[in-house]
C-alpha cells in the first residue's frame, strides 16, 4: 500500500510535465488542427533558456527564488521566440496547404531545433543543470510517502499555470475569441477575430507553460539533453490525445492519467515487462490502446468524421 | 522580382546578352587555362585544358550560346547557368587559394575564369527574368527516324543517368586541407569542406544543368518521349543498373554503399504505396523494415542467433515478409478507421515500441530473443542453392568483388517492389487508394470499402518492408536496434517526399540523393541531420510536390483554378470540400 501510494505521488509528479507540455499540443491543434511535433523541443528549449539565463547572465551569489524568477522568463523568452518564428516561418506559410505537408514541415523543425541545440549550445551532453531547489529535501506526506522539494515545486508550478491558462481562456476577451476561433475560424474571422493573431496567441501561451515544464524537469533530475524534448514530446502528445484533443482539461487531466499509468505499468506489470527499460514502451501501448478505444478521449466530444 | 534587381536590369538594359556573352567568352578561356600552381589540387588543375571542378564553369558557359537564338526560356536558363557557373569558380577558387596556403597558388587561369564568371554573372542577372508563355512539351517531327531516335533518346537518359552516379559516386575525398584547421562555429571546418571542394563543384553543376533544362523546358520534353515508351525505358534503366558493378572495377566499397541506396530505395518505393498512393502517413515503418531484418537474422544460423536454426534464405524472404506484413495487419486493422494524424502518432508509438522491445529482449529484462543492443551479429553470406553470395568473381575481364552479388540481389528486390507500385498504381486498387488519398468520405460514398483498401495498402508496404528487411541483414551483416529508430522512418519519409510522393523515380531520387549526399558530403559530419530538417522545411514551403512529382500531385500544388480552392480553404475545412 506504501508503494503503491508513493508511486501515485511519483505518477502525479510526471504526469504534471506531461500536462503541461499536453496544453500546447492541445491549444495549437484545437485551433490550426496541426500536430506541432516540434512542441516537444520548445519545452527543450525552455530548459536549455533557463540554464542559459543561470549559467551566463546571472551572476553568481544570485537569491535563489529571484535566480528562479529570472531562469523561468530566461526560459520562456527563448521559447515564445522559437515558437512564434516556427509559427511564422514554417507553419503559416502553409496554411490550408494538404495535410501531410505541415506534419512533415513540423518533423523538420523538430529535428532542426534539436540539432541546433546539439551542436551549438557550448558543453558536452547531457548539460549540468543547478540544483537550486535542494533535492534532498524531502516532505513528507503522511504513511511515510514522501516528495523531494523540486518535485513538489513541479506539481505547485503545474497546477497554477495551468488554473491560470484555464481562466484565460475562460475569462479574457482573447481567451474567449481563442474558444470561437477552434469552434468555427470562418465564422469567428466573420465575427471581427484576427484569427492570424489568435493562432499566435495559442502558440505563445503553449511555449510559456512548456518553458515552465522545462525549467521544472531540469530542476528535478539536475541535467538537461537536446533530446528530452522528443520522448516527451510524444508523451504529451499521448496525454493530450488521451484527454481529449483540443479540450484544455482533457490534457490536464489526461496528463496526470497517463503520468500514473506509466509509473505503475513500471511498477506493477507482469514480471519481465515491468522496470524501467519498458517503461516509454507503456506509454506508447496505452497511446494506441486509447485510440483504439476512444479515439475522442477521456473529455473529448465525439467529433465528426473530418477523415 | 526586387525593386533593386528591377532598377539594375534598368541600367544594364539591352547591354545585358552582350555582357553575358563577353562574361562566357572570358570564362571559357579561363576554364582550359591552369587554375593551381601546386599539385596537390585534385582534378589536374594545374594543367592547361578542361579538367576537374573546371568542367563546370566551362558548361555553364557554354549555355550563354543560347543568347545568339532566341529560344523560349533561354534568358531564364542563362540567368541560372550564369548565377551557377559563378558559384563553382568562386568555390573552386577559394578552396585553391585555401588549401595551397594563400592567393599566390591560384594561377592566371583561375583569375581569369573568376573575372569571366563574374561578368556572366552581371550580364545573366541583367536579363529578362520573366517566364515565358508554359507551352506543351515538343515532340520530334514526323519522320521515318523519330521513332528509333526516341528509342534512343529514352535510353540515353537512363545511360546519362548511370554515367552520373559513377561519376559522382568515384569523386574520392581529396586530401588538401592545410594543418591548421579553421572551424566555422565548432562544427564545419573549411579544411573538411575544401576537401569535398570537388563533389560540391559537381553537384553545383548538376543542379545548374538541371534547373538551364528545366527552364528551357528540355526535362518537359525528354519526359515525355519516355514515358511514351515505357517499355524502352524499364528495359535501358534495368541494363544500366545491372551494368553498373561493371564500372567499379572491383571497388566494393562503392558497391557496398549501391548495395545499401538499393535497400534504402527499395523500402523508400515500399512507403511511397503507403504515403503516397494511400496517402497514410507512417512514421513507424522502418520497425516493419527491422521485423524482417529479425527474422532473417535469427533463422540465418548466425552463432549470435539465440534460435540455433538455419532456414535456407528463398523461404526466409517470405516468412520475414509475411511476420511483418501481419504484424502490419495486427496494428492497421485497429487504428485505420482513424483519421490520418492520429495514424501518424499510432506508427510512431510502434515504431518506438519495436525500437525499445528488441533492445530488451536480452534475457536480462524480458525474454531472451534479440540479444538487446547487441544485437544479432556475424549474419552468414547467403547462400542460394549451391551459390554463395560471399564468393568474388571475376567476369568479361572486370573483377566483381562479393559485393557486387548483394548489388545484383537488391536490385532484384527493388524491381519486384517497383513493378508491385507500378501495377498496383494502375489498378483499380490503386485507383481507389488515391480517391481515398484525395477525399476519404468521398471516396466511401462512391462505395469504396475505406478500411479495407487502407488496411490492404498499410499491410502491403509492411510486406515489402519486412522483405527487404531479410536481405538488408544479409548485406549489412548485423540487426541492432540502433538501425532502426525514428529517425531512420523520417528518413525515408523524406526520400518519398523529396522525391516526389507517388512516383516510382521519385522514391529513387529521392532515396539516392538522400543517402548519397551524406556518404559524400563528410564536412556535413555532425551537421547533416541539421541541413536535413532545414531543407525537410524548405521543401514544404516551396515544392511540396517533390523533385519528379505524379503529374496530378503537381497540378493540386501548383493549379490557379479549378483545384486551388480545396487549398485556399481555412485549415481544417478543406477536407469538406466536395
Amino acid at each position: 500500500m506504501q508503494t503503491f501510494l508513493q508511486q501515485l505521488v511519483n505518477g502525479v509528479v510526471l504526469g504534471a510535465t506531461y500536462g503541461l507540455v499536453a496544453l500546447g499540443y492541445t491549444m495549437v491543434y484545437g485551433i490550426v488542427q496541426l500536430i506541432n511535433f516540434a512542441h516537444g523541443e520548445i519545452y527543450m528549449l525552455g530548459g536549455f533558456g533557463a540554464l542559459f539565463t543561470y549559467t551566463v547572465l546571472l551572476p553568481g551569489g544570485t537569491p535563489v527564488v529571484l535566480a528562479l524568477v529570472l531562469m523561468l522568463l530566461g526560459g520562456m523568452v527563448v521559447s515564445i521566440t522559437a515558437a512564434l518564428l516556427m509559427e511564422r516561418f514554417a507553419y503559416r506559410p502553409l496554411r490550408g496547404a494538404p495535410r501531410l505537408a505541415p506534419l512533415i514541415t513540423a518533423l523538420g523543425v523538430s529535428i532542426f531545433l534539436q540539432e541546433l541545440v546539439r551542436n551549438f549550445y557550448p558543453a558536452k551532453s547531457p548539460r549540468p543543470f543547478p540544483q537550486l531547489v535542494d533535492p534532498s529535501h524531502q516532505f513528507s506526506l503522511g504513511a511515510s510517502v514522501e516528495i523531494s522539494a523540486p518535485r513538489l515545486l513541479t506539481v505547485v508550478v503545474a497546477v497554477i499555470g495551468m488554473v491560470a491558462l484555464s481562466t484565460f481562456v475562460r475569462r479574457s476577451r482573447t481567451g474567449r475569441a481563442m474558444q470561437a476561433t477552434a469552434q468555427d475560424p470562418d465564422t469567428a474571422r466573420l465575427m471581427g477575430i484576427d484569427t492570424d493573431r489568435i493562432i499566435v496567441t495559442a502558440f505563445v501561451l503553449g511555449a510559456a507553460l512548456a518553458a515552465v515544464s522545462g525549467l521544472a524537469s531540469g530542476l528535478q533530475f539536475g541535467t538537461v539533453d537536446p533530446r528530452m524534448g522528443f520522448l516527451t514530446g510524444v508523451k504529451a502528445f499521448t496525454a493530450a490525445v488521451l484527454g481529449g484533443i483540443g479540450n484544455i482539461s482533457g490534457a490536464v487531466l489526461g496528463g496526470f492519467t497517463l503520468g500514473i499509468v506509466e509509473v505503475m505499468a513500471t511498477q506493477y506489470a507482469p514480471d519481465p515487462f515491468s522496470g524501467g527499460a519498458w517503461k516509454d514502451a507503456w506509454a506508447f501501448v496505452v497511446l494506441i490502446l486509447v485510440l483504439v478505444f476512444r479515439p475522442s478521449g477521456l473529455l473529448g466530444e465525439r467529433v465528426a468524421a473530418r477523415a | 522580382m526586387t525593386a533593386a534587381g528591377s532598377s539594375y536590369r534598368r541600367a544594364v538594359g539591352s547591354q545585358a546578352r552582350v555582357v553575358a556573352l563577353a562574361g562566357a567568352v572570358l570564362l571559357v578561356v579561363g576554364s582550359v587555362l591552369p587554375w593551381a600552381r601546386f599539385s596537390g589540387f585534385p582534378g589536374k588543375m594545374t594543367l592547361a585544358g578542361p579538367g576537374g571542378a573546371r568542367i563546370g564553369p566551362l558548361l555553364l558557359a557554354l549555355v550563354a550560346a543560347l543568347l545568339l537564338r532566341q529560344v523560349p526560356g533561354s534568358a531564364r536558363a542563362v540567368r541560372a547557368a550564369s548565377t551557377f557557373a559563378f558559384l563553382i569558380t568562386g568555390l573552386t577558387v577559394f578552396f585553391i587559394g585555401y588549401s595551397g596556403g594563400g592567393a599566390d597558388y591560384v594561377n592566371a587561369g583561375a583569375w581569369v575564369a573568376l573575372a569571366g564568371a563574374l561578368v556572366y554573372l552581371l550580364g545573366g542577372l541583367g536579363l529578362d527574368p520573366s517566364r515565358p508563355a508554359s507551352s506543351p512539351p515538343r515532340s520530334l517531327p514526323d519522320a521515318p527516324w523519330a521513332l528509333p531516335a526516341e528509342w534512343l533518346l529514352t535510353a540515353g537518359s537512363t545511360a546519362v543517368a548511370l554515367y552520373v552516379f559513377v561519376h559522382g559516386l568515384g569523386i574520392q575525398s581529396a586530401n588538401v586541407g592545410r594543418p591548421n584547421d579553421v572551424v566555422i562555429r565548432g562544427a564545419i571546418s573549411i579544411n573538411a569542406l575544401t576537401n569535398d571542394g570537388e563533389f560540391l563543384a559537381f553537384l553545383l553543376l548538376l543542379i545548374g544543368l538541371a534547373l538551364v533544362a528545366t527552364r528551357l523546358g528540355l526535362l518537359a520534353d525528354l519526359s515525355a518521349i519516355t514515358k511514351k515508351h515505357p517499355t524502352v525505358f524499364l528495359a535501358a534503366g534495368m541494363i544500366a543498373a545491372t551494368a553498373f558493378p561493371f564500372t567499379q572495377n572491383g571497388n566494393g566499397y562503392a558497391l557496398r554503399i549501391a548495395a545499401s541506396i538499393g535497400v534504402f530505395a527499395a523500402a523508400a518505393v515500399g512507403l511511397n504505396i503507403v504515403v503516397g498512393l494511400a496517402g497514410l502517413l507512417d512514421l513507424g515503418y522502418i520497425a516493419f523494415f527491422g521485423v524482417g531484418a529479425y527474422v532473417a537474422a535469427l533463422v540465418s544460423g548466425s552463432v549470435t542467433s539465440t534460435i540455433h536454426t538455419h532456414i535456407p534464405f528463398v523461404f526466409v524472404i517470405f516468412l520475414g515478409a509475411a511476420v511483418a506484413g501481419l504484424f502490419g495487419i495486427l496494428l492497421g486493422a485497429p487504428t485505420l478507421r482513424l483519421r490520418g494524424d492520429y495514424l501518424a502518432i499510432v506508427t510512431l508509438g510502434f515504431g518506438e515500441i519495436f525500437r525499445i522491445t528488441a533492445n530488451n529482449l536480452d534475457g536480462n529484462s524480458g525474454p531472451s530473443l534479440t540479444n538487446g543492443p547487441n544485437g544479432v551479429s556475424n549474419i552468414p553470406d547467403l547462400t542460394i542453392g549451391s551459390f554463395s553470395f560471399g564468393d568474388n568473381h571475376h567476369f568479361l575481364g572486370v573483377d566483381l568483388p562479393f559485393q557486387a552479388n548483394y548489388y545484383w540481389l537488391e536490385i532484384v528486390v527493388l524491381v519486384v517492389v517497383m513493378t508491385a507500385f507500378l501495377r498496383l498504381s494502375e489498378s483499380r486498387i490503386g485507383r481507389a487508394w488515391v480517391a481515398i488519398r484525395e477525399d476519404e468520405l468521398a471516396a466511401a460514398a462512391t462505395g469504396i470499402n475505406t478500411t479495407r483498401l487502407k488496411l490492404l495498402a498499410f499491410a502491403l508496404g509492411a510486406t515489402l518492408a519486412g522483405a527487404a528487411g531479410t536481405v538488408d541483414a544479409h548485406v549489412v551483416k548485423v540487426a541492432t536496434p540502433d538501425s532502426f529508430t525514428f529517425l531512420e522512418s523520417a528518413l525515408l519519409l523524406a526520400a518519398v517526399i523529396l522525391g516526389g510522393m507517388g512516383t516510382v523515380p521519385g522514391a529513387l531520387v529521392g532515396a539516392t540523393i538522400l543517402y548519397l549526399i551524406p556518404e559524400k558530403l563528410r564536412f556535413l559530419q555532425d551537421l547533416r541531420l541539421l541541413v536535413f530538417g532545414v531543407v525537410l522545411v524548405l521543401i514544404m514551403r516551396f515544392r511540396p510536390e517533390g523533385l519528379i512529382p505524379s503529374s496530378r500531385r503537381k497540378r493540386e500544388f501548383h493549379d490557379d483554378s479549378g483545384g486551388a480552392d480545396a487549398l485556399s480553404m481555412p485549415p481544417g475545412h478543406g477536407e469538406h470540400m466536395a
